[in-house]
């Protein structure tokens, strides 16, 4: 079969599915497997794919003035992506219609954002999935977390997950007898012994209830030493001639701090694995292959073909539009590409939620610098965090948080260690063996807190399209409003009190200033301003639910109103929690695919 | 015919396969970044193999309760370094001469042409030292020169001969704590055979041999993956191989090789050649860092298997110390870059216990 021959009653394979992510890659490998033939629509170029390609952004990496989390992932003309370095200025992808600007940001290459995640893979605590019926806030999932869990389990193999049950069980998240996770945890950093030291024990009360905090090591989806019968999987490399060269580097995590932007060796998972290990005689990938029409029978509702515009030349916007056919048809472009696509299509807007609920985790930097030397800029980016706040009473009344621990020093906050070397040498006017004697006493010695508060659903925070504003394939940007609500505020101001009490306690001197780090954006809470990034946790967009009156997809995230569509991904939850979003959205890509098996082989 | 005999040849085994991973470790620091993709990745992964082997050795000593040695002056390997099979392993850059150099070792039916023996290898280079190869503990321990493959098949036949003579239970009597288990190896090149009688045994040595000759035999394995034998040779002709070329004659588009694009390293460093007090210096911490390795190893090998991954941890200090050293050029040369010497140096007396060094 060639790519985009346009076949007016054949169908081209039994799934097309839209995008080459996590999710996308997911539902491939198990259609495939399972027999099914599945034409794969990647509106980026594959250049992550083979080892060269992959060698390519590491050198775009090494090469760029500033080493932001898009540096080595520069997308084609005709396919945009937003870009950290945009938020500042107003030119960037996304139009943001506001009151306040939307900080995430993903990529539109083959492989998708797990290019350049940080790895974190925590489960979902079962309280998340019942936020209406325990805390009267949010709304409450189709399903629970019993449901998931052997999903849940499927993903970390799938993934390649790093973490000790004993670590993990807790805030009553539980896993089946005998589980264990493929790979043992990454062991923790010396940082993260050194504030274990200080911090483990420590009582904090959040409402009228004191909780109890813990420098907790995890699940992260990084090569660590294997469990009985796991092989970790390395560095892919797809070419044509078939050879796979790089296989034997990345089986291991090697602590080259760069988790984010790129990790040079692939020890970190990237969807480029998942996909390497579909049934390939099963699977046509066709990267470069922007859907941009879904076409759908008046009468039926079902959906009969996706449009594409397809490009040779990543630097040009010129392409040819085909179409794909299938018996049905899978959405795993991201939670706002996925709506893009719905809208751009005017498809499946009668419950009026499509594209709603938009939500992300903003968060904060807390930074300072400890009494003594703490390893940074050595290992993993971040390699525990405390999360005794994910759950509580308290959520009832202000958002759940949890706390990341940099191994990076203050990287991600301000740009150092170049920041913390230029500061030194212009505004102290240090040089020679005195600049060398103060950066080896201020380097090892700085700590990052990020601090990720929980959003809830609502109405307000949406993905829309305004047909005046196209990229240059004349497919429209995303419009987003997007605001912080007081639930989320209050979390906010929460999470800060609680860094600065840990700072206290560890003696870390707080050398936290907004002003003097990378610009973010903020916004203000009672007199206070607190300034926030994304974590590129999209969610929301296409929200689940058991009524097709007050949701967009099923709990087989199937579309309520076109029944051979299914849109997967981050945008079908109907919150979030604090867990960072992929570990969830792969288990439910996993079990949208067990239902697409048993449909279309019956 | 006997455990004595055994315990010696294997601890010869475990000495050679250590002897050449210095020479790839040069080759493979010598390439500049962003340069020779292709070189550095097959480098990295037949050092990785060799200190596989090294350890499947070093397992099957341990199984019959012998105890492979790899630290101290008279257990570490001397550069230049003379293998049973006539190759003499120096310390270059990644260079033509350096491959075929490793092109001698990959192959384990390889012997060094000698009057005596006019049909065998290629023609012997040139020494590159300016004093005479250091003996292999393997070549004192053999009859007289013999290939990698006879040499590990000896051990193999006297294994099978000694359990004859006193029983299987009586020869592998070693403690399976020992054992260097797939959980502490690092990775890369297959893992590690956890060995208690003679079939594991034979398993280990045969991974050892077979990893070299089956990858002469069929240059393809069943992923499809060239053997390191025959990626050498792409490196060598720039070439890469296509399905229908013959072997030995690559003919497919170039491979990405530039020679220029190396940290020229004086051949077989010498502290002497340094010159300088800051390279002089720097070359003592990669040697101190190279002993630790050493002693890391030889108690990952003594009963505590788990101080494996310490080494791995300082192989990534000595990596950041030699390319100190191959960035540096030598003062007063024609363009020479300083190296490491690899010679024994004695590690501060905390950092031999193994324990993990905090900053």
């Amino acid at each position: 079969m060639e790519p985009g021959v346009v076949m007016d009653s054949a169908a081209d394979a039994d799934v097309v599915v839209v995008g080459a992510g996590v999710a996308g890659s997911l539902v491939a490998k198990r259609l495939t497997r399972a027999g099914l033939h599945v034409l794969l629509l990647e509106a980026g170029p594959a250049t992550a794919w083979s080892f060269d390609g992959y060698g390519a952004h590491l050198d775009a990496f090494y090469g760029a003035d500033a080493k932001g989390p898009e540096s080595p992932w520069a997308p084609a003309v005709g396919v945009p992506q937003p870009d950290t370095a945009d938020l500042r200025g107003d030119d960037g992808y996304f139009v943001q219609a506001g009151p306040l600007k939307y900080a995430s940001t993903y990529t539109r290459l083959q492989g998708g954002s797990t290019l350049h995640w940080l790895g974190v893979s925590l489960r979902m605590l079962p309280e998340d999935f019942r936020m209406r019926s325990r805390y009267g806030v949010g709304r409450d999932w189709p399903l629970q977390y019993s449901d998931l869990e052997p999903y849940y389990r499927q993903a970390e193999y799938e993934i390649g997950v790093a973490a000790d049950v004993a670590d993990q069980t807790y805030l009553g998240v539980e896993f089946a007898p005998g589980y264990e996770y493929p790979m043992q945890r990454v062991p923790p950093s010396w940082s993260d012994s050194v504030l274990a030291g200080a911090v483990d024990g420590m009582p904090v009360t959040l409402g009228e209830r004191e909780y109890r905090l813990k420098v907790r090591s995890y699940p992260a989806a990084r090569n660590s030493t294997p469990r009985e019968g796991y092989r970790p999987v390395g560095a892919v490399d797809e070419g044509p001639d078939g050879q796979r060269l790089a296989r034997d580097l990345g089986q291991r995590c090697a602590g080259n701090t760069a988790c984010t932007p790129i990790c040079p060796i692939q020890a970190k998972y990237n969807a480029g694995k998942t996909l390497a290990q579909a049934e390939r005689t099963n699977l046509h990938v066709v990267p470069q292959a922007v859907a941009s029409r879904i076409l759908v029978d008046p009468l039926t509702g079902q959906v009969t073909g996706v449009q594409y515009q397809h490009y040779d030349d990543p630097s040009s916007p010129r392409h040819r539009v085909r179409t794909a056919r299938a018996r049905a048809y899978v959405l795993a472009a991201h939670a706002v590409e996925n709506v893009k696509l719905m809208l751009m299509s005017q498809l499946a807007d009668g419950s009026g939620l499509l594209g709603r609920t938009l939500m992300d985790h903003p968060s904060l930097y807390g930074w300072g610098l400890a009494p003594g030397p703490v390893g940074a800029f050595r290992g993993p980016l971040s390699t525990s965090g405390i999360d005794d706040l994910r759950g509580g009473a308290f959520r009832a009344r202000h958002a759940a948080f949890r706390v990341d621990i940099g191994n990076d020093g203050w990287r991600a906050n301000t740009g150092a260690p170049d920041t913390t070397v230029a500061e030194a040498v212009s505004a102290h006017g240090l040089y020679g063996p005195e600049l060398r004697r103060h950066l080896s006493t201020v380097l090892p010695r700085q700590v990052r807190f990020s601090l990720n508060v929980e959003q809830l659903p609502s109405l307000d925070n949406r993905v829309s399209i305004d047909a005046r504003a196209v990229d240059r394939l004349g497919n429209p940007r995303p419009v987003i409003h997007y605001a912080i609500d007081e639930y989320t505020l209050a979390g906010m101001a929460e999470a800060r009190r609680v860094y600065q009490e840990i700072f206290r306690r560890a003696g870390i001197e707080d050398r936290t200033n907004p002003d003097e780090g990378s610009w973010f954006p903020a916004v203000t809470y009672h007199g206070d301003v607190l300034h926030y990034h994304g974590m590129g946790h999209f969610a929301g967009t296409h929200v689940m639910g058991s009524d097709p009156s007050a949701s967009v997809v099923d709990v087989d995230q199937r579309c309520w109103e076109h029944r051979n569509l299914f849109l997967v991904g981050s945008g079908s939850f109907p919150t979030m929690g604090t867990s960072n979003p992929t570990l969830t959205m792969a288990a439910l890509a996993l079990r949208t695919s067990d239902r697409l098996v048993t449909e279309l082989c019956a | 015919m006997s455990r004595e005999r055994l315990a010696e040849l294997l601890d010869a085994a475990v000495k050679l396969e250590l002897a050449t991973i210095p020479p790839y470790l040069c080759a493979l620091y010598s390439l500049q970044p962003e340069h020779n993709r292709e070189a550095s990745l097959v480098l990295r992964s037949v050092v990785v193999e060799e200190m596989l082997h090294m350890v499947l050795a070093a397992n099957v000593l341990n199984a019959i309760g012998g105890r492979p040695s790899v630290a101290g002056p008279e257990n570490a390997p001397r550069f230049p370094h003379e293998l049973p099979d006539g190759v003499v392993l120096d310390l270059l850059p990644f260079s033509p001469r350096a491959l075929d150099a490793f092109l001698c070792v990959e192959n384990p039916q390889y012997r060094a042409a000698s009057s005596a023996d006019p049909s065998a290898g290629t023609p012997t280079q040139p020494p590159t030292s300016r004093s005479g190869p250091h003996p292999s503990v393997a070549l004192n321990v053999t009859a007289g020169p013999t290939t990698i493959g006879a040499f590990y098949d000896e051990i193999i036949d006297l294994l099978e001969a000694v359990t004859r003579d006193v029983g299987e239970a009586a020869l592998f009597c070693g403690d399976p704590g020992r054992q260097i288990t797939g959980e502490l190896y690092y990775a890369g090149g297959g893992a590690p055979v956890v060995v208690t009688d003679l079939v594991s045994a034979t398993v280990a040595l045969r991974e050892v041999i077979d990893q070299g000759e089956g990858e002469i035999s069929s240059p393809y394995d069943a992923d499809g993956d060239l053997a390191h034998y025959y990626r050498f040779e792409q490196l060598k002709h720039d070439r890469a191989y296509l399905r229908s070329d013959r072997m030995g004659t690559p003919t497919g588009p170039p491979v990405g090789v530039d020679f220029a694009a190396v940290y020229p390293m004086i051949p077989n460093p010498r502290p002497a050649d340094l010159a300088d007090p800051e390279l002089i210096a720097a070359a003592e911490r990669a040697d101190r860092l190279w002993s630790r390795v050493l002693l890391q190893i030889d108690a990952a090998f003594d009963g505590s298997p788990a101080t494996l991954v310490d080494a791995v941890q300082t192989m990534f200090r000595l990596r950041d110390a030699m390319l100190v050293l191959l960035a540096n050029p030598l003062p007063g040369s024609t363009g020479l870059h300083a190296g490491p010497t690899f010679d024994w140096a004695p590690p501060e007396p905390s950092a031999a216990t193994g324990t993990r060094a905090r900053p």
